[in-house]
Parts: structure tokens; C-alpha cells; sequence
């Protein structure tokens, strides 16, 4: 008993009789996720504000008479004559180890029904990007697991890489894939024992997206067991615009806890055109002036504020980010695409085309490209992978000329031959990454000829074989290119006796 | 309040010339509704209005609004009055006004400014 009396005289004590100052003003118009509020004489710009029920706002608009504030949360209980106070904080959410595994809101909440986060620490939503002298460059490979990136458009550590495409072409379905490899790679990694092993954290932003949607990816990581290693932020398209607007930077306060304290991670923006509708929405409700496309001035620097504070930190970590554009139609030179492309360091062009034709993931080698990430590639991928680009710019050059096959000279047909093979060999699952040492095998194989004598029909049933024979039986030969990551003589013996072992054994059905 | 901007416009300037040595000035309020009543200007309603929120809002820059759960003695008034006088740099008269929701304590307000030393105010913050 006498515990809690002493508990509530603590309680008391902490009443400090001292008198608190705050700022206030008055509500005069709520509207779609937007309070105007006149007073609030003293207020910062990007403020954190109260308004009544404990619902919080950021002032947006400082004018001379009122001020425009976002509503994060429920506008229904607000109305005209409320008071608002400043309480002058910046607006931050919780940040950690702690949050991962978690699904949250805008603000940090959770929203998966688990109990409360225990997070030590909170970062602000918006912050300066890294200056130049903090900043090094992008070395290290991020593996997707998807082969026809890894090999062709490699992304590092730190680097900002868009992906782009028309509705249904697979965009989601990549940066999934990516989130998986990422815990396979973790899960073997820490497994491994190795003290220089730095793990990639995800962190996956929802924005405007369907909650079915997102409800199948956490399924989907859920199944894969990577939800460990990965955050969820979803502000979906049942949320206000105001919460729509601000996940994404709350994503990049999450990412940028992990890279300031010496670890890797990755973030996924999907998708970056809901978030410039959504603050396209809160800018015309503050009326500020439209420009193209009805979009606000300063809509490039929405997405380069964010996607600047992507990066590697010289002595500390990185943070890579993979916006995602939807195209409309394919036309990569609208507004938001255009501008989203300059910021970025290269972009995965997905064709609309190529996925109905059953190339999946349907990325366009000739659109797609890699800024920075060929410095990050490990030299095995680049020994085998080297050219891959190349011969399948010359297939789809010739590829016009197919019907004719029987006209054509050898080295033509040599050239398409090889090219169909390649496209088969890149034909890949959703939700199933291939291990780097498992790639540069294919394509070792694919160099050295093993599929030249299969038809190109029966490539990607021979492709799976492979990998199946080379993962059951030759674990070892893999686990050495893993950790050599270069293509010795003797990596290179071992993966001859492989192939021929398996081509005794492989036969297409 | 629905005004246009020039009504906006000239509902500043008069205010402005209402205000004398950073005060309000009763003379030149005065000058100015006779002004109005004599030209008729564009939505006169309106503009009165905008004129009135302004001055309103100014004079509640120079008065402090004193809420309190208990009795409150005019030194301690004259005592706030005084201090706040010295803080804002301009002449603040101050007024009680009780209010039992506060439990015990007092909340000032001068203009946009609260100043909260509640019980009420401290248990709402401790919720939050």
C-alpha cells in the first residue's frame, strides 16, 4: 500500500508548479486532411501541432493571417472554433531493432494488432539529407536475386534505383523479391558466423495502396519468413492524404536510424506517384499554385529531399532506396517519371509488352540502367555477365529479322539463338530469389555453351534442373564461389565437372 | 468572413492607421467608422468585419485573461498585469475570470499566447 502512496506523491512531485507557455490558435475550415487555423502567432514551419482528442497536425503554410496545417489522423471530431496549440517538437516517430517485424502507420503506430513497440529512440520525419564530406561511394552490391538485374542493372549499397512500369508489369513483385533475397542472404550470413557480415534491413512504404495489396505482401514475406528483417509502413488509400504525404519520410527516418548506426538497409517507396498525387491533393487545399499537371512548384523537391537522404556514409552504413513509378501507357516522359528518373541513379524499365509475352520479370534491358551499381558488382558476376548486355541488345537489333530464319547467315543465327537463350534464362518466379553463386553458374553455363544443345522451349525447365543439381549436390562448389566471389581455375574446374555431370543427367521432356 | 482581397487589403490599411504608437487608439477607430459611414466603400459589411477581427485581435494583445479555479486577490492581479507588462513590452491591463474546471492553478491568455500553471493543464499533458 504504502508503495503506491508513494508512487502517486512521486506522480505529484513531477506537477512542477512552474507555468508552461504554448501558442494558440483557433480552427476556421477543415477540408480533406487540411485545418485552417488562424492565431498560432509563434508557430515554426513544419511544427508538430495539437489539436483537440490528441489528434496531431504539421503547419504547413505559415501566412500572415492563417496558418495551414496537415491533420495526421481522424479530421471527423475537428471542427471550426477548436483550439489548436503548438508544442513545439518536430514531428518524429520511433525508430530501432524494436520496429522491426512490425507493421506501422505514418506515425509509427502499430497497426498489426502485436501490442506496443518498445523503441528507445525516436528520429525526426524530416531531416537534412547527408552533406558531401559524410557521403562515399557506392561499392558494395545489394543482390535482388533476380538475374537479369544482378547481372545486367547491379545495385549497391546506398544507391538510389527507380523501378518503373505500367499497372501489373511486376514492380511490387521485384521489390518483394528483393526484401526476400535479403533475408535469405541475412539468415545465411549470421548463420555463418562471419564477423564482417553486415546484414540488409527493409523497410517497405505503402503508399496509396490497395490494403489487400499490402495484406498480400506481408503474407507473402510472412511465408517467406523475412518479416523479421523488414518494417512495413502503410499509409493506404483509405488513409488521409496528409498521413499519404508524410510515410514515405517517416520510411526514411526508420532506414536512417540503421544507416547512422553502422548497418545497411533498404527501402522500398511504392509507390512515388500515389505520394505526388496525395500531396498534390494537400497543396491545392492550401492553394498553393499549380504548375504542370496541376502539381505544386516544388514537387521535384518532395522526392529529391527524400530520395537525397538515400546513401552509403563514409564509417557508418547505407541506405539503398527503390522508389517505384507507375507509367501510364508506358510513357516514361510524364512529369512525376521524368522527374523521379533525373534524381535517381538509374531506373528498371518494365515493359507491358514483354510481360504479356510471358518474360517475367519484364525488364527492358534497352530502357533499364545502372548509374553507379557496376562498381558494385562482385567480379564473378562480372566475368560471366560481362557481355550479357550486349548480345542482347544485338538479339533484339535482330530479333525484327527472326520470321526470316532460314535466310540468315550463321553468325545471325548464332546471335538470335543465343539471345532467345538468354531471355529464357532470365525467365524467373515471383518469390523466388536466386543466390548470386547460383546465377553466375547459370550464366558460367550459359558462356560455356551447356544450353546451345537445348531447345530454347525446354531452357528454363534446364535452367531449374541446374540449379536443383547444383544447390542438392553441390553445395560446396557453391559455397566457395559465395565466398571467393571471383572465378578461380579451380571454382572454374569444379563448375565444368558440374555441368558435365549434369548434362549426363539432365534430359528435356 | 467571406472577403474579397482588396477588401482584406483596406481592412489592413485601416487598421493601421488605427493603430497609434503600437497601441489601439479609440480617437482614430472613431475617424475610421466615420470614414466608412461617409464614402460607403465595397462590401462595407464585410470590410467592418475584418476590421473589427483585427482590432479585436490586437487588443487582446494588450489584455490578459485570467482564468482560476480559486479566489485570486487583485495584487496578485496588479502582479500579473505588471509582469507581463515588462515581458510584452506594451501596456497589459488584466482581467479574472473563474473557471472550476482548472482544479486549482490559473491559466492566463494574452493574445495567442496561454500560459497554463493548472492543475487541469498538468493532468492533460500527463494523459498525452
Amino acid at each position: 500500500m504504502s508503495n503506491v502512496i508513494a508512487q502517486i506523491e512521486q506522480q505529484i512531485a513531477q506537477l512542477s508548479s512552474k507555468a508552461t507557455k504554448k501558442n494558440t490558435g483557433v480552427i476556421t475550415a477543415v477540408a480533406d486532411g487540411v485545418a485552417k487555423v488562424e492565431g498560432l502567432s509563434d508557430v515554426m514551419y513544419n511544427e508538430m501541432v495539437s489539436f483537440p482528442g490528441g489528434v496531431i497536425g504539421i503547419a504547413l503554410n505559415l501566412g500572415e493571417d492563417e496558418v495551414g496545417c496537415v491533420v495526421l489522423g481522424d479530421v471527423s471530431n475537428l471542427k471550426a472554433g477548436d483550439e489548436v496549440s503548438t508544442t513545439g517538437k518536430l514531428l518524429s516517430i520511433p525508430v530501432g531493432k524494436a520496429v522491426l517485424g512490425r507493421v506501422v502507420d505514418a506515425l509509427g503506430r502499430p497497426i498489426d494488432g502485436k501490442g506496443p513497440i518498445d523503441a528507445k529512440e525516436s528520429y525526426p520525419v524530416e531531416r537534412i539529407a547527408p552533406g558531401i564530406i559524410a557521403r562515399k561511394s557506392v561499392n558494395q552490391p545489394l543482390f535482388t536475386g533476380i538475374m537479369a538485374i544482378d547481372s545486367m542493372i547491379p545495385i549497391g549499397r546506398g544507391q538510389r534505383e527507380l523501378i518503373i512500369g505500367d499497372r501489373g508489369t511486376g514492380k511490387t513483385t521485384i521489390c518483394v523479391d528483393t526484401i526476400i533475397n535479403q533475408a535469405r542472404i541475412n539468415k545465411v550470413g549470421l548463420a555463418s558466423g562471419d564477423k564482417n557480415f553486415r546484414p540488409v534491413y527493409s523497410i517497405y512504404v505503402a503508399v496509396g495502396q490497395k490494403q489487400s495489396n499490402v495484406v498480400r505482401t506481408i503474407s507473402a514475406l510472412e511465408a517467406a519468413d523475412a518479416l523479421q528483417y523488414t518494417i512495413i509502413v502503410a499509409a493506404t488509400a483509405g488513409d488521409n492524404p496528409a498521413n499519404q504525404y508524410i510515410a514515405p519520410f517517416s520510411g526514411a527516418a526508420l532506414g536512417e536510424w540503421f544507416m547512422e548506426n553502422g548497418m545497411d538497409a533498404l527501402i522500398v517507396y511504392d509507390d512515388l506517384s500515389k505520394h505526388a498525387v496525395a500531396y498534390r491533393q494537400i497543396s491545392l487545399i492550401l492553394k498553393r499554385p499549380s504548375g504542370r499537371e496541376a502539381y505544386p512548384g516544388d514537387v521535384f523537391y518532395l522526392h529529391s529531399r527524400l530520395l537525397e537522404r538515400a546513401a552509403r556514409l563514409d564509417g557508418k552504413g547505407s541506405l539503398t532506396a527503390l522508389p517505384v513509378i507507375e507509367t501510364q501507357a508506358g510513357d516514361v516522359s510524364a512529369y512525376i517519371p521524368t522527374n523521379v528518373i533525373s534524381i535517381t541513379d538509374g531506373q528498371i524499365f518494365l515493359e507491358t509488352d514483354l510481360f504479356n509475352q510471358g518474360i517475367r520479370p519484364a525488364v527492358s534491358v534497352g530502357l533499364s540502367v545502372s548509374r553507379v551499381g557496376s562498381s558494385a558488382q562482385i567480379k564473378v558476376t562480372k566475368q560471366v555477365g560481362g557481355k550479357l548486355k550486349g548480345e542482347l541488345a544485338q538479339f533484339r537489333e535482330l530479333a525484327a529479322f527472326a520470321q526470316f530464319g532460314s535466310d540468315l547467315d550463321a553468325k545471325t543465327k548464332a546471335t538470335l539463338d543465343r539471345g532467345s537463350r538468354i531471355v529464357e534464362l532470365f525467365k524467373q518466379l515471383q518469390l523466388n530469389p536466386i543466390a548470386i553463386e547460383v546465377q553466375a553458374s547459370l550464366l558460367w553455363a550459359l558462356q560455356k555453351n551447356y544450353f546451345d544443345s537445348i531447345e530454347v522451349k525446354h531452357i528454363v525447365a534446364a535452367a531449374n534442373s541446374l540449379k536443383d543439381f547444383l544447390t542438392t549436390r553441390k553445395a560446396d562448389l557453391l559455397t566457395k564461389i559465395r565466398n571467393e566471389a571471383k572465378l578461380s581455375d579451380e571454382i572454374e574446374a569444379g563448375l565444368k565437372a558440374a555441368g558435365d555431370e549434369w548434362k549426363n543427367t539432365f534430359s528435356a521432356k | 468572413m467571406a472577403a474579397d482581397k482588396q477588401t482584406k487589403l483596406l481592412a489592413k490599411q485601416l487598421f493601421k492607421l488605427s493603430v497609434v504608437n503600437g497601441a489601439v487608439s479609440p480617437e482614430q477607430v472613431t475617424g475610421v467608422l466615420g470614414w466608412v459611414e461617409k464614402t460607403s466603400p465595397r462590401r462595407p459589411i464585410a470590410l467592418l468585419k475584418l476590421y473589427q477581427h483585427l482590432i479585436a485581435t490586437e487588443l487582446a494583445k494588450s489584455h490578459a485573461r485570467v482564468e482560476h479555479a480559486g479566489p485570486v486577490a487583485a495584487a496578485t492581479l496588479g502582479a500579473i498585469a505588471a509582469a507581463l507588462t515588462k515581458k510584452y513590452q506594451r501596456p497589459v491591463t488584466a482581467t479574472a475570470q473563474p473557471n472550476p474546471k482548472l482544479l486549482a492553478g490559473l491559466r492566463i491568455r494574452v493574445g495567442s499566447d496561454v500560459y497554463e500553471s493548472s492543475v487541469a493543464g498538468q493532468l492533460a499533458s500527463l494523459s498525452v
